[in-house]
């Protein structure tokens, strides 16, 4: 289980967050994802890595290559996180109003 | 198939502020209530947060690394309200808005973060993951 902090640090880098965005389209292979990127398959295999971490894609074999694909548990948390994220945040801000309400 | 809409956070607090004031603590006055040591990438590192008064304009934080931009301004309609781009959870297609309306003698601030995939989606996710990823990707473009 990823914390919530590790899935907006992997969401953080532009080249993750591509991967991200081509994973949407179905399960892609790491080199079907360095295709369509300007890096090279180890890079690519090292951001899947972080994102993997971060509980936001998943992995399977399929035959003799790995598909990676997005992981929808993944996003529940990063939703859940951002529950309890504005919450905290909105009570601030009302605090703050109240200080200078005075 | 509507069951994987997408489940929106929504918020609301009362401030004694007026609309008008309360939309200028929250956009203007960012910096001098948002919980940055819980609440950005840099923590305590961060010197600064910026909401860039206008549509297009950034939100974003500072550190001395740099600056790490946390939301893109769609709308921006003082006292009424604002809409953001969320960028830390683009890739999820997510979007902030908040508004202000009177209240007694001060206001309502509602906050909605929408775009996120339904916790749902997870049982959907032997039978056809295909189709919620279509609804997703049409919301994240939406």
């Amino acid at each position: 289980m990823s914390t919530n902090g590790s899935v907006l640090d992997a969401l953080g880098d532009a080249t993750r967050r591509q991967i991200f965005e081509l994973l949407k389209g179905g399960p892609r292979s790491v080199r079907e994802l360095a295709d369509g990127l300007p890096v090279s398959r180890p890079a690519v295999s090292q951001h899947l890595r972080v994102l993997k971490e971060a509980g936001l894609v998943s992995d399977r074999k399929d035959g003799t290559r790995r598909l990676y694909r997005i992981e929808p548990g993944g996003l529940a948390g990063l939703r859940d996180y951002f529950d309890s994220f504005w919450g905290e945040a909105l009570d601030r801000f009302a605090d703050q109003a109240r200080k200078e309400q005075g | 198939m509507s069951t994987t809409a997408t489940e929106e956070i929504r918020k609301t607090v009362l401030v004694d502020f007026a609309p008008a004031e309360a939309f200028d603590l929250f956009t203007a006055g960012i910096a001098t209530w948002w919980p940055v040591k819980t609440h950005s990438y840099g923590g305590e590192a961060v010197t600064k947060v910026v909401f860039e008064p206008q549509v297009g304009g950034r939100v974003y934080e500072i550190t001395d690394a740099g600056e790490q931009d946390w939301g893109r301004v769609q709308s921006f309609d003082p006292p009424n309200g604002f809409k953001l781009e969320w960028l830390i959870g683009k890739s999820c297609g997510t979007e902030v808005e908040v508004t202000f309306t009177p209240e007694g003698p001060g206001s309502r601030v509602v906050l909605e973060h929408r775009g996120f995939t339904n916790a749902t989606a997870r049982d959907n996710y032997a039978g056809g993951w295909g189709a919620v990823l279509a609804q997703f990707v049409e919301h994240a473009q939406g």
